[in-house]
């Protein structure tokens, strides 16, 4: 129990939860309730992708190592963090060797041993298990136990960053023992232990109504016998997000809920009824317009939108860039988000070594200088004051998925656009065809059958390799690849690639941090990203609850066992 | 009757049939994707395959037919284990949900209870309070009481239960702080004070539906009485020397209810099919919250579900409307 | 109208009954005007006579038989029956009259209560005025079906299980339960066969003969009360413009209005039907909403004067038993005759 009071004590280092938390007794606190305005469906996150699922089952099952609020990777059921410099990762960055810790037990009270981390993976990476989580255990070859308390990961490649693995609410250890008759096509069926998984987290189910309200109670065999202070837990979920917000701030029914993506007047009218308090933390989420570099032109037939047709003027990086230069991103972050987001100009905004400064120019609008590379690109208004060249009118599809604050951002942005002579037309399409990867539907943000489109993505945990890895060339969307990839505005660049296949050997957090800002510059300077807003995370507690620490990182309950009622 | 209501119950079963069959196609034809709702952080080959899991991939009708053999035969055989204990289900595979991976005929019979408690009480005091109010204004038609009676069925029924809802929410929890916002489902009544809080936690969302109903019903119990009231034959009841009291009550009335019986049995599926605005202002998550939370997520087998089982709700209480019709006015035969 | 008074022993005595319904119009629903449906009505009924009210449709003579039996509200002037003025009277008192006086309805299917079968709707009034016993009761309805010519084994049946003229002897039934003195008979054969009206007219006189009963007979058929009144009223617009015994009313026709509709009766004798010629009254009937000045039938009549647009004429005694409401009445002048011929009574 000293490994774990240090590591709680490193978190919350020179704060006065610590001292609170530690004086606390295991259930002293009585009850917590917590508000999620979406119902939790299932409590074995290998089986969803959902944050509702993913954090609620954080508070009953842990991974391996995890992010702290402030990105940085810290052991959680693992003794320490592996590293090369530590002996824990191979000199060639092939394999990873975690060690547990001693004496950790389910709360079924059997020991936790490495067997227990070998079946998860065997479970995830069951061919017809169709585990959301698969692409964590990328490149994984295998997975061994070495000894009780020690798992060795094998990599196919060489992984300079091997934490996908078991770290973070994406990844926790499942017990084996109850999900052994649940491998591959069997993972379905197994209602009761999706519904009520075994864990080593502070707190287990006591019922689980799914889509509804899940009623947990305190571990009795938790790692550290004073946490977690509340005795009971509440996890309700359904509704909206004012009537979480007005749960906690107003009426004071709950004591947390997530994610309150409110009009920032309407969050700060909240607050003032003075029953709680309302916090934020931003992860890496960019609200963000890609530019289609290929011609979503339908006379094109099968070959629309693919890199055989290339755009009649996005390809010119003069209209790219005066796209850029004409939006306001201030004014847009006070309209849709206020607290909850700050204007960027980086597609990797977090953590801190990869966020880059080169391209903050963005950050004012500038119309007229807009203009002037319009015109000295020849670009020229017609009559109706639209430009033009060569017969190209400068008229742009500009879609997005169906949602308030984003239609408003298109009203916004039409405008300012016109101010420079592009005229535009805006569509917005239900967030589940826009989102959806139906390859027969026209309309999903992969086929991009349009000239702009406006959507956020943010990156799993504090490594954006992967997400880089998404404007490779080879990633772009096309028919051959049934409209799959995440490269939504076909770039291309060799360099880049090159680059990405460098930060695939590189080990060096420094280095790495060096080659992730140039990819992003180089996107940046393309303009083929336009960054709009930095999108931060609101959550609010009620004033009698401490412990607190967003975490955008990882789940948002990650330090659930330091909870605790402020007296 | 008996052999109408036979005759009817099998006519029932092609009908149910092609509505299950019509729904399937809606749903498969309609835009959606189970996969949609997951992050975008989640690639796109880890989707097809979770796609490939639910069984996405086989052709349509043979999904189909897999869920006919999945909700008919094993649901069925399932309920009949439950009942009596016997194992005759097997590991057969019944109709489950692609977003929580349980059976959903489960989930349904667990949501029942509350959407009964809410929906269900506010029917019956929508129905309370509607026939007198629809009696009193007809008997005393243009009177003040009828015009404000008027007035509140105006209001119920046109103004929407997410304005009333929230209206109260910000009135009765917020400001004055007397009622819970936020319905507990896990609430169980052991004595007293918990059956005190079960009524407060009520009060809101079954007055805000019973004013819906009762708007409706308390329309249709005027008008009926109103159709009634200048007949002859309320005439001849006063002729007869009866007391006022008496040729209202039992001669308008009893002959007035046979239309509004048969609303108010046409209206009862709706009260399982919960009431999914309201649902979602209290939280109640009821059937109705259940509903838009499956078609949000594209969960196919539980939206299909859910809407066949309305689908037989509805089938079954127009038969009882109709039994009902046919048991109180004495002039209806249907041998 | 002193001497309305017939026969001295009046059963029902109706002096200047007026029923005037108000007119509304607007959100407020303001009164804006009135219909005035009875409009001065005057009459007496004597004990075992039948007294017949004709008139066109809209006339106000069936709200004059609601209004008799306080089944309809009055607006001013009196109704004794047997001595009780039951317009004074209150809710209680009216009540306990109903014995007395009875209705049967034109439309039978209308007039029976539908989810209620014929022993209960013949049995009600007994169970309201006489406490007697079930058996009793039964045997009492057995009874009253039999003499309106029933089948005793149909008294569990609903109404709409029997036809026309057989609902109709349902309705006569019930209204016989008590006992009544009065029954107001509103149009009782108007929604049957012609083959049908026949056998109810003649069970309604059977009936007469056997309970000493008093009839008010509503119609619009003149025929048919010709064969059945012993004096006959004529309405026109609310009021009553001539009231004369039965064969005077036929054979002398005082009043033009009287004279048109007895033109349009008619004859059995096809030799004297070839000979009948029809007064055509021009126009339509005035609103009772908005009633002529002056004589009520002056807008229609072909003998008007200026008289009878300026000043409504008195409703006065001419003759024995004879009153009529026209200004030209009594003057003996000779009306159109050279278009209308006497009408040989019976």
């Amino acid at each position: 129990m000293r490994t774990s009071r240090c590591l709680f004590g490193a978190i919350a280092a020179g704060s006065f939860l610590a001292a609170a938390a530690a004086q606390a007794e295991r259930g002293s606190d009585g009850h917590v309730s917590i508000i999620y305005w979406q119902a939790p469906s299932i409590l074995n996150p290998y089986l969803s992708g959902g944050t509702k699922d993913l954090e609620s089952s954080s508070l009953v099952i842990e991974p391996l190592g995890r992010h702290d609020a402030n990105g940085n990777l810290v052991a959680w059921l693992a003794e320490s963090v592996p590293t090369v410099a530590n002996g824990g990762v191979s000199e060639d960055l092939t394999s990873i060797t975690w060690k547990l810790r001693e004496g950790l037990v389910w709360s079924d009270g059997s020991p936790l041993t490495s067997e227990d981390v070998v079946f998860t993976a065997d479970y995830c990476m069951h061919p017809q298990g169709g585990c959301a989580q698969l692409s964590n255990f990328d490149s994984v070859q295998s997975v061994e136990a070495i000894d009780d308390l020690t798992i060795q990961i094998t990599f196919d490649v060489p992984k300079p960053y091997p934490y996908s693995v078991f770290v973070g609410a994406q990844s926790p250890v499942l017990q084996r023992s109850q999900f052994q008759d649940c491998l591959g096509a069997r993972a379905p069926e197994c209602t009761e232990q999706n519904f009520n998984p075994i864990g080593t987290g502070p707190f287990r189910v006591v019922e689980f109504r799914p889509n509804d309200v899940i009623t947990m109670e305190a571990n009795p065999n938790y790692r550290d016998p004073d946490k977690p202070a509340f005795a009971t837990l509440t996890f309700k979920g359904g509704g909206d997000a004012a009537a979480a917000g007005r749960a906690v701030l107003e009426t004071g029914e709950f004591d947390y809920a997530w994610n309150l993506q409110l009009a920032p007047d309407v969050l700060q009218n909240m607050q003032n009824a003075g029953k709680g308090t309302v916090v934020s933390a931003f992860g890496t989420l960019v609200e963000r317009l890609m530019v289609n570099l290929t011609d979503p032109n339908p006379e094109l037939g099968d070959e629309r939108a693919t890199p055989k047709h290339p755009h009649p003027f996005l390809t010119d990086r003069n209209v790219r860039q005066a796209l850029s230069m004409a939006v306001d991103r201030d004014l847009l972050v006070e309209i849709g988000y206020g607290q909850a987001g700050k204007a960027t100009c980086n597609v990797v905004p977090a953590p801190e070594i990869y966020a880059s400064t080169a391209n903050d120019g963005c950050l004012v609008q500038d119309i007229e200088a807009a203009n002037r590379l319009l015109d000295d690109a020849g670009w020229v208004r017609g009559a109706d004051g639209v430009r033009e060249k060569d017969g190209v009118r400068l008229s742009i599809l500009y879609q997005t998925s169906t949602n308030a604050v984003r239609q408003d951002f298109q009203a916004l942005i039409k405008q300012w656009w016109s101010e420079i002579g592009i005229e535009s037309e805006l569509r917005n399409i239900s967030a589940s065809v826009f989102f959806g990867s139906d390859p027969g539907s026209p309309d999903t943000f992969q086929k991009f059958f349009a000239d702009i489109e406006m959507y956020a993505n943010n990156f799993e945990g504090a490594d954006p390799e992967t997400y880089l890895g998404n404007w490779k060339c080879n990633e772009n969307p096309r028919p051959e690849t049934q409209w799959q990839g995440g490269n939504m505005p076909r770039f291309c660049s060799e360099e880049y690639d090159s680059m990405l296949a460098d930060m695939a050997k590189t080990g060096d957090i420094n280095e790495r941090a060096r080659l992730g800002k140039a990819m992003n510059d180089m996107l940046m300077q393309e303009f083929v990203i336009i960054p709009l807003v930095h999108r931060g995370r609101v959550s609010a507690h009620s004033n009698t609850l401490g412990g607190v620490d967003l975490n955008t990182w990882d789940s948002e309950l990650w330090n659930v066992a330091d909870w605790h009622r402020v007296k | 009757m008996f052999h109408y209501t036979v005759r009817r119950l099998l006519y029932a079963i092609p009908t149910l049939l092609l509505i299950s069959l019509i729904l399937f196609l809606l749903l498969d034809l309609a835009p959606g994707d189970p996969t949609a709702q997951l992050p975008l952080t989640i690639p796109p080959d880890v989707k097809e395959r979770i796609r490939a899991s639910l069984g996405l991939g086989e052709p349509i009708h043979i999904r189909y037919l897999l869920w006919l053999q999945q909700f008919f035969v094993n649901e069925s055989l399932h309920l009949i284990s439950e009942l009596t204990g016997w194992d005759i289900s097997g590991d057969r595979q019944r109709v489950i949900s692609w977003q929580t991976r349980s059976p959903v005929v489960d989930i349904v019979i667990q949501r029942l209870p509350q959407t009964l408690w809410v929906v269900g009480l506010s029917y019956v005091v929508g129905i309370a309070i509607a026939l007198p109010i629809g009696i009193i204004s007809a008997y005393r038609q243009y009177s003040w009481f009828d015009q404000v009676g008027t007035f509140v069925s105006m209001v119920g029924f046109s103004v929407p239960t997410f304005f009333t809802g929230v209206l109260l929410i910000v009135i009765f929890s917020v400001h004055l702080g007397w009622l819970p916002s936020i319905y507990d489902t896990t609430h169980v009544v052991t004595d007293w004070n918990s059956f005190l809080f079960q009524i407060r936690q009520l009060l809101m969302p079954v007055f805000v539906l019973a004013l819906f109903n009762a708007a409706q019903i308390s329309r249709f119990m005027r008008a009926s009485m109103l159709d009634n009231l200048n007949l002859d034959y309320v005439r001849t009841a006063r002729s007869k020397g009866l007391a006022e009291r008496a040729v209202i009550l039992v001669h308008v009335l009893r002959n007035s209810m046979i239309p509004v019986v048969t609303v108010i049995a046409l209206g009862v599926p709706s009260v399982f099919g919960g009431a999914i605005i309201t649902e979602q202002i209290f939280k109640v998550n009821g059937l109705g919250q259940l509903l838009i939370i499956a078609i949000e997520a594209s969960d196919i087998p539980m939206v299909q579900t859910l809407s066949f089982i309305f689908a037989i709700l509805i089938v079954l209480f127009n038969l009882i409307a109709d039994v009902i019709y046919g048991i109180l006015d004495p002039r209806i035969r249907y041998d | 109208m002193s001497e309305a008074g017939l026969t001295g022993d009046a059963l029902v005595e109706v002096r200047n009954l007026k029923v005037h319904f108000p007119i509304t119009a607007g959100i407020l629903r303001r009164t804006v005007g009135e219909v005035r449906a009875v409009d001065d009505v005057s009459f007496d009924i004597s004990s075992g006579e039948t007294l017949g009210l004709v008139g066109e449709s809209g006339c106000g003579k069936t709200t004059a038989g609601r209004a008799i039996l306080r089944l309809a509200e009055i607006t001013s002037g009196s109704i004794r029956i047997m001595g009780t003025d039951i317009v004074k009277a209150d809710a209680r008192s009216v009540r306990e009259l109903r014995p007395l006086m009875q209705m049967i309805f034109q439309d039978p299917q209308a007039s029976l209560n539908p989810r209620m079968t014929v022993a209960d709707i013949i049995g009600e009034p007994l169970r309201e005025h006489e406490a007697s016993t079930l058996r009793r009761r039964q045997d009492r309805v057995d009874e009253l079906m039999e003499s309106v010519g029933l089948n005793r084994d149909h008294a569990s049946r609903y109404p709409h299980e029997f036809s026309g003229g057989q609902r109709q002897r349902i309705g006569i039934a019930r209204a016989l339960a008590l006992n009544p003195r009065l029954i107001v008979c509103d149009e009782p054969i108007a929604a049957l066969d012609v083959s049908i009206q026949a056998q109810v007219v003649n069970l309604l006189e059977e009936l007469q003969d056997r309970f000493e009963l008093t009839y008010l007979f509503i119609s619009h058929d003149l025929g048919m009360v010709r064969h059945i009144a012993d004096r006959v009223a004529v309405m026109y617009l609310g009021t009553i413009v001539e009231l004369a015994p039965r064969s005077d009313l036929y054979a002398d026709p005082k009043h033009p209005y009287t004279e048109a509709l007895l033109s349009a009766v008619p004859e059995p004798n096809p030799a004297t039907e070839r000979e009948r010629q029809r007064i055509i009254l021009e126009g339509d009937v005035p609103s009772p909403a908005n009633a002529p000045s002056g004589c009520v039938f002056c807008t229609r009549c072909p003998k008007a004067i200026d008289l009878c647009r300026r000043e409504r004429p008195e409703f006065t005694k001419i003759g024995p038993s004879r009153f009529v409401a026209c200004h030209l009445a009594g003057t003996d002048q000779p009306g159109p005759q050279a278009n209308l011929r006497p009408v040989p009574s019976n």
